[in-house]
């Protein structure tokens, strides 16, 4: 996903773009508010809004989009992890909707505009990839935290023992991650790296 | 059916021909195969999506049992047909093993749909897929399709019937082919 261009009111609105969220502007007022300076960059409309926070403000912005009897995002429906080697970074975007809200027959109808949807994104150094935990705020972020760790060896602190989820635990390294060797084989059966990559 | 029937090797020709046509001589491991092969039984064991044509083809419509081969056991030592059906991860590739050599000889397996034949669509960049279950091992009918059909399981089912038959009931198939994409 690419940042978003300068937006000065003259220029024709980018297609991807497209109208400001509701949602997400009203997550993204709260957080102004609420915690000043929490949100780094966001984008506010398009096919995937986001904004994202900084790591040591991740869980104050969570409790807050969370508690807000407006938006109640009470549903951690989907963590996942990007891993960006040309910045050094590493990503995580929890996605957040909310049940309470959901407004059942405008849904069916226009899912993507109506659904109540914010999606947070934090950014963590590659070398040191740790985020605090946000396991007690959303008990069904444990398996989604499981995974990236599996995947991408994002580190996620605060929270009980962090095992991998899906591959072995004797498994090396995590695959998703843009550097990651093939090993020639696992216990004897061979491995066959890609070809042509 | 013709060939299943109880002809046996030919035999007792200078026989009286009365007693030709009330007694049949045949060995006693002919019999022992025909009933082998006519009573496979299959362990119930499914990775994958392939193990709903499995259970799709010994449900009623496909009628496995039509073939004798409709007793699926819930344990290996019960069982002397694997049907590996669906994708082999290496997470999962100890386990298999293990039950392979849980199940009594004479025994025989069924590589059942494109993952297990040689990786299919994880055959490039599945890291966690191993590529073909002769891997781990010892493969006797190779059943291609992503998933293959109901009548596609059951023709592989009446193949290795025909390969009992013909080499005798010891465990067969080609050793694990360790080496088989070294070369490749």
């Amino acid at each position: 996903m690419s940042e978003p261009k300068d937006k000065t009111p003259p220029a024709p609105p980018r297609p991807d773009v497209g109208e400001p969220d509701p949602v997400t502007a009203r997550a993204l007022a709260l957080l102004e508010r609420r915690a000043p300076g929490a949100v780094l960059a966001h984008e506010p409309g398009g096919r995937h809004p986001w904004l994202r926070v900084g790591a040591d403000r991740l869980r104050e912005a969570a409790r807050l989009l969370r508690d807000d009897p407006d938006l109640a995002l009470d549903c951690c429906h989907l963590i996942s992890g990007v891993d960006w080697p040309e910045t050094g970074e590493m990503e995580v975007l929890y996605h957040l909707v909310s049940y309470a809200r959901r407004p059942d027959a405008a849904y069916r109808r226009r899912p993507l505009k109506n659904d109540p949807f914010v999606c947070l994104r934090v950014r963590v150094p590659r070398d040191a990839p740790e985020v605090p935990t946000v396991m007690d705020l959303w008990t069904g972020a444990d398996w989604h935290e499981r995974e990236t760790y599996d995947l991408l060896g994002i580190r996620f602190t605060g929270r009980k023992e962090l095992h991998r989820i899906l591959l072995p635990e004797d498994w090396p390294g995590h695959p998703l991650r843009k550097d990651w060797e093939y090993p020639a084989d696992y216990h004897g059966v061979p491995i066959i790296p890609p070809e042509g990559l | 059916m013709s060939r299943d029937t109880a002809d046996g090797p030919s035999g007792g020709a200078g026989l009286d021909p009365e007693l030709q046509q009330s007694v049949i001589l045949t060995k006693v491991e002919w019999v022992k195969d025909w009933g082998r092969r006519h009573a496979l039984w299959p362990m119930a064991f499914g990775l994958a999506c392939c193990a709903m044509e499995m259970m799709a083809t010994a449900a009623t419509k496909y009628d496995l049992d039509r073939f004798g081969a409709g007793v699926f056991r819930a344990s290996p030592r019960q069982s002397d047909l694997m049907i590996v059906a669906g994708t082999l991860s290496h997470k999962m590739a100890p386990r298999l093993r293990r039950l392979y050599e849980q199940m009594p000889d004479p025994k025989y397996v069924i590589a059942m749909g494109a993952c297990v034949v040689g990786g299919g669509p994880y055959s490039r960049f599945g890291y966690h897929v191993v590529q073909g279950v002769d891997l781990i091992v010892p493969v006797d009918v190779y059943l291609p399709g992503c998933p293959p059909r109901p009548e596609a399981l059951i023709d592989a089912i009446r193949k290795l019937q025909f390969r009992i038959e013909e080499r005798g009931g010891a465990t067969l198939g080609a050793p694990a082919a360790a080496g088989r994409r070294a070369s490749a």
